[in-house]
């Protein structure tokens, strides 16, 4: 169980600049360059890959260097298995301090002001943030598709759910999604008869069952509608039980690990509880399993250690005429080459941040002016509590199981909607457990021996967190800069990033809050959530405090749309200005709805193969809009 | 003391703090890297201090414990981090008054002696879990109740 | 006299396959104390390769039992004297060796080889000698009906298997009828049990009988010897090859014992000195050590019960049996790093 990795790799400086038989240049090599990367290969193309990080992690050895790294840090972030590279900065929730309002902080990788400080992080690594990413996969509802037409609320996609439902079965395949169709029951969308997912859903975890117990069946009333509400598995990206139905009875294989030799890893979910940041034995799926099938094809090549610098384009056609890169190669100095790369095609993968970073470094702002604005990221609020029993936390994947009934509905005119995550693993986001609590226990309640045992049995595995993801809409303010005062060590423009919760996400946060003391009532569940009033992410909302946190799920940056001057890309992802350039990801989504970004984005990355290779074959030559 | 009977007091130790027995402890693999780095930090004459008040106790009961180790202006700090190391795999850096009654200690810091050490806690042994991204419990395992070792 | 190596009727085919099971099953415990043998954090690449080969081991066991059920026998492995005493000793070809728990060491390196690739007395052959019929210690491979003889090889015992499965399921269908009677719900397939190499079929004819037997030979040993199976996987031979020489084979490598694949570095000194097949007897009495000794034998009984159950119609209960073998690694690990009072470090004795 295993797949090969030989990667193509590109050394040749001065024989790759004159190179001009690419189809496609692809910047980033997360999960829209990975699939972008082996659909293109698939049918014949030639695709070069550029990444901005060092290879670790692409073989197994690697891999295990990052695990046994993530071992031996004292802060387990969502990014302590990665190095530092200053070549190739990553945002890390460890550099971040509260803001007064107008202080600005640039310190860290992306440069913030106050008040409000986002905690989002993404992955610079070989395979993106699929290497950290929590692999649930959710589909987005049939109504986050035309929130604006529904709600008054947000924008319309210019795509519907029935458009890209296809392309969401082709990433449950290609990512192995466990799951069960039943279990998506009463939500706002739909499946082909008789499809079932790759493999069956993963069991909920004890946790879960536990809280399932204390509110099954039980209802809330939101806006004048009744909701039953329920705990029910997520689909995720994650091995497990192959479902010999699927594919017409065909069954499924899963994806192993990764590795240039032969080994066995990667099989079935072995529950490690550490999806976020690194699963140890590869079940979880990352983009390195799909570059592993596209470099097996001989058709791509990688240069790493690349950090794409600056899109250029040619004033006559308004084509893209090539990408200058930053060749280094130590991370930890900054001498490097700068060469310039050509292809037919140029794709950015580089996710919602650094897509519009690169874009506006280049000094290509769109025509309608909205490259890096719309930011979005799912705002999380924490809630937790110490359940009545024992419920045997600190056991699973990172989350089985949840809470989605009020994902949609009517109330969605007046405050955003949520998906509540059960969390196996405890408090540990909310008050760094258990390790805080081992600390508690022996520093000031002076426990040792059975008694500390027992205690910290009282103390952990009792626990109960419920995030809540809350959508939050498009606002053109919210958005991404540069700013020449602030460059990392090559010289290229940091991320600036400019964010306030709107009222619309906060509505629904204050509910959240309201919502998680019921669920607590009814569990009789001692609640224990507390708000620092020193905590970065604080947003006061009608004289309450709520601790916001970033989710991870970037999108909007390069907005989707129907025509030129309302959007930066076409349905396809291609970009109105350039028709030969494609910005592909979560910058192209136009709302996020309360689903995870990585499904979504990862159908558009479809999408986009298809119109690139119409494209490249000569079908077409302008952008499409509405049909 | 010599240092095998040094080494054979420290597990003693070990045991009356952390509850766990002998074989669990050496089942850790990690005996004599925690010993050596608490003798590192603290020195070799605090920690002779630290094990000859543990053997001179007439009997090992939580009462006396308290009162002579965990107690004490200098030891107190001292056993508690080991109990902290033997739970959680972590050296916790002492308090500054520690360091400036009883310092200096040049080793001292916030640190994770060996990324087994992380792997090996025993916090995760008393909850009856793994450590996350270790020791993997196996598919589903997380579907039904625990077993937790003192319930 | 030499007795036949003709599988003569139904029970007798039945003895075969019970004593492949235990075959199978009988180089898990050498697998798995070496692989717990080895230092934390250490030694990544014999780590990677033994726990693969016991991962399959698992899967030839689970095939076994497949083809018993296909025939209508009924799998035991909680048989007296299912799980051997070690050392216990393999054939190959006139003298034999012995196989045992202990230390990841050069010379459990070398064992390793031999049982995966036995020499064989021929292509096809099925060839008996004679063993000294009160020969102490356990012996595997030995015919099922005559103690006293012994296949040549174990690839010499599974051909006299794959021939009894033709000539049998030949008579029965002369009158009409099939060996294969077994009820078909029996039979583990790949939902319940999956890694790598090779999918978990049911075995339900004489052609998907002898294609699981087919799998597991090649997983083994290689077909005719050679580095890769039809669906490119490296037999166990040479992934364990591939420590000895120091380097991976990679795709393309078609010379045996050349590959030209990644180096293989092993720190023979990062490994525990497991006292070879320990016994309970072999621990103070009365110790924590010995209690925790005691408690993993009745694990290991459990578990056996559990692949009993999982064998015998409830093959839902394979999925029950990983969280097991998981838990053993942790009694394993905490047992070998406990030094004995003798000399050498503990072991589980495996003595159900």
């Amino acid at each position: 169980m295993h797949l090969y990795m030989n990667i193509r790799r590109r050394n040749d400086l001065d024989a790759l600049q004159q190179d001009e038989t690419y189809d496609a240049v692809i910047v980033g090599s997360g999960p829209s360059g990975a699939i972008l990367a082996l659909e293109l290969c698939q049918a014949g193309k030639r695709v070069l890959m550029l990444e901005a990080a060092t290879e670790t992690g692409k073989g197994f050895d690697g891999y295990q260097s990052l695990l046994t790294r993530f071992y031996s840090r004292v802060g387990k972030d969502n990014q302590s298995p990665f190095p530092v590279n200053p070549n190739a900065l990553m945002p890390r929730g460890s550099e971040l301090r509260k803001l007064a309002s107008g202080e600005t902080n640039s310190d860290s990788y992306i440069v913030q002001s106050g008040p409000y400080v986002s905690d989002t992080v993404y992955t610079r690594a070989f395979g993106g943030t699929s290497m950290h990413w929590e692999a649930k996969t959710p589909r987005m509802l049939r109504e986050d598709f035309k929130t604006r037409t529904t709600f008054a609320q947000g924008l319309d996609w210019p795509l519907s759910y029935e458009d890209i439902e296809p392309d969401y079965r082709r990433v449950e395949r290609e990512m192995g999604v466990a799951g069960e169709v039943e279990d998506h029951d009463g939500l706002d969308l739909s499946f082909p008869p008789g499809y079932v997912f790759p493999m069956h859903g993963l069991p909920l975890s004890y946790l879960d069952q536990q809280v399932g117990k204390g509110i099954d069946g039980s209802s809330v009333v939101l806006d004048g509608q009744t909701y039953p509400i329920k705990v029910r598995p997520y689909p995720q990206a994650r091995n497990g039980v192959p479902n010999d139905k699927y594919d017409g009875g065909e069954g499924f294989t899963p994806q192993g690990a990764v590795a240039s030799y032969q080994i066995d890893q990667g099989g079935r979910c072995q529950g490690n509880t550490n999806c976020v940041p690194l699963c140890p034995v590869q079940a979880k799926y990352h983009s390195g399993k799909t570059l592993a099938k596209a470099f097996a094809t001989g058709r791509l090549d990688l240069l790493s250690q690349a950090v794409a610098s600056k899109v250029s384009i040619d004033g006559a056609t308004g084509l893209v005429s090539e990408i200058e890169v930053k060749v280094y190669h130590d991370p930890d100095h900054s001498a490097h080459r700068t060469i310039k790369v050509k292809a037919k095609i140029f794709i950015l993968a580089a996710n919602a941040i650094e897509t519009p970073r690169l874009l506006l470094a280049s000094g290509l702002k769109s025509s309608s002016g909205l490259v890096g604005r719309n930011l979005m990221d799912h705002a999380y609020l924490l809630n937790w509590a110490l359940l009545p029993e024992v419920a045997g936390t600190f056991r699973g994947t990172s989350c089985t199981g949840g809470i989605v009934d009020l994902r949609a509905g009517s109330f969605r005119r007046n405050q955003a909607a949520f998906a509540v995550d059960i969390h196996n693993d405890g408090w540990g986001w909310a008050t760094g457990s258990p390790f805080s609590d081992l600390q508690q226990l022996v520093d000031q309640r002076n426990m040792f021996g059975a008694e500390l045992q027992k205690g910290l049995v009282d103390r952990l595995s009792r626990q109960l967190l419920l995030a809540f993801m809350i959508e939050v809409m498009p606002n053109e303010s919210n958005r991404i800069t540069v700013d020449p005062s602030y460059t990392d060590a090559l010289g290229n423009m940091r991320p600036v990033l400019s964010m306030t919760i709107p009222d619309y996400t906060m509505r629904g946060a204050a509910y959240a809050r309201q919502f998680a003391r019921t669920i607590f009532s009814r569990l009789g569940a001692q609640d224990c959530t507390a708000y620092d009033p020193g905590d970065y992410g604080l947003v006061p909302y009608h004289g309450e405090n709520y601790a916001i946190r970033g989710g991870n799920h970037l999108a909007g940056t390069h907005v989707m749309g129907t025509a030129k001057n309302n959007s930066v890309v076409d349905r396809d992802q291609r970009s109105w200005d350039h028709s030969n350039l494609y910005l592909v990801g979560g910058g192209s989504m136009p709302t996020i709805g309360t689903a995870n970004v990585t499904p979504t984005l990862a159908a558009l990355a479809y999408r986009s193969a298809r119109a690139i290779l119409r494209q490249l074959d000569g079908q077409t030559t302008a952008p499409s809009g509405l049909s | 003391m010599v240092d095998d009977q040094r080494f054979q007091t420290f597990l003693e130790l070990s045991e009356a703090i952390t509850g766990f027995g002998r074989v669990r402890l050496l089942g850790t693999g990690q005996a004599e890297l925690y010993f050596a780095t608490a003798e590192r930090v603290v020195g070799h004459a605090i920690m002779d201090e630290l094990l000859t008040a543990f053997a001179d106790l007439p009997t090992r009961t939580p009462e006396l414990l308290r009162l002579h180790l965990f107690g004490n202006e200098m030891l107190g700090d001292v056993v508690r981090n080991l109990v902290k190391l033997w739970f959680g795999g972590v050296w916790y850096q002492l308090p500054a008054i520690w360091q400036q009654a009883y310092g200096p200690a040049a080793e001292d810091g916030t640190f994770i002696p060996s990324p087994d050490a992380y792997v090996e806690g025993l916090m995760w042994v008393a909850i009856g879990a793994h450590p996350a991204g270790a020791k993997a419990p196996g598919f589903a395992s997380w579907a039904v109740a625990p077993q937790i070792p003192l319930s | 006299m030499m007795p036949t190596s003709a599988i003569q009727d139904l029970h007798e085919l039945y003895d075969y396959l019970d004593a492949a099971i235990q075959l199978e099953h009988a180089t898990l415990p050498p697998y798995l104390v070496a692989l717990y043998s080895v230092h934390p954090g250490t030694n990544p690449d014999a780590v990677q390769i033994l726990r693969v080969v016991a991962v399959e081991e698992m899967l030839h066991l689970t095939i076994a039992a497949n083809v018993l059920n296909a025939v209508g026998g009924k799998p035991d492995l909680n048989a007296p004297g299912f799980v051997p005493a070690y050392p216990t000793h393999l054939p190959s070809g006139e003298t034999d060796f012995e196989v045992g728990t202990g230390a990841f060491t050069p010379a459990a390196l070398e064992t390793f080889l031999k049982i995966e690739r036995p020499g064989m007395s021929g292509r096809g052959a099925r060839q008996l000698i004679a063993k000294a019929r009160n020969r102490s210690g356990s012996f595997l491979g030995r015919h099922p009906r005559d103690s006293g003889w012994s296949y040549y090889s174990i690839g010499d015992f599974y051909n006299a298997i794959r021939d009894g499965l033709r000539t049998l399921e030949e008579e029965a269908r002369k009158s009409g009828g099939t060996i294969f009677t077994g009820e078909p719900s029996r039979q583990v397939t790949s939902e319940y049990y999956y890694s790598g190499g090779g999918k978990l079929r049911a075995v339900t004819d004489l052609d998907s009988a002898l294609a699981a037997l087919e799998l597991v030979i090649e997983q083994g040993e290689g077909e005719d010897h050679g580095i890769w199976s039809g669906d490119g996987e490296l037999s166990h031979y040479y992934r364990f090859q591939q420590l000895q020489l120091g380097r991976y084979y990679e795709p393309g490598d078609m010379e045996p014992g050349r590959p030209t694949g990644a180096e293989i570095k092993i720190d023979w000194d990062a490994v525990y000195p497991v006292k070879p097949n320990i016994k309970l007897s072999d621990f103070p009495p009365k110790s924590e050590l010995l209690g925790v000794a005691k408690a993993f034998n009745d694990a290991y009984r459990r578990f056996l019960d559990l692949l009993t159950q999982s064998y015998n119609g409830r093959p839902e209960l394979l999925l029950e049996a990983v969280p097991f073998m998981f838990s053993f690694r942790n009694m394993v690990n905490e047992l070998i790093r406990n030094p004995l009072p003798g000399g050498g470090n503990a072991a589980p004795t495996f003595e159900v």
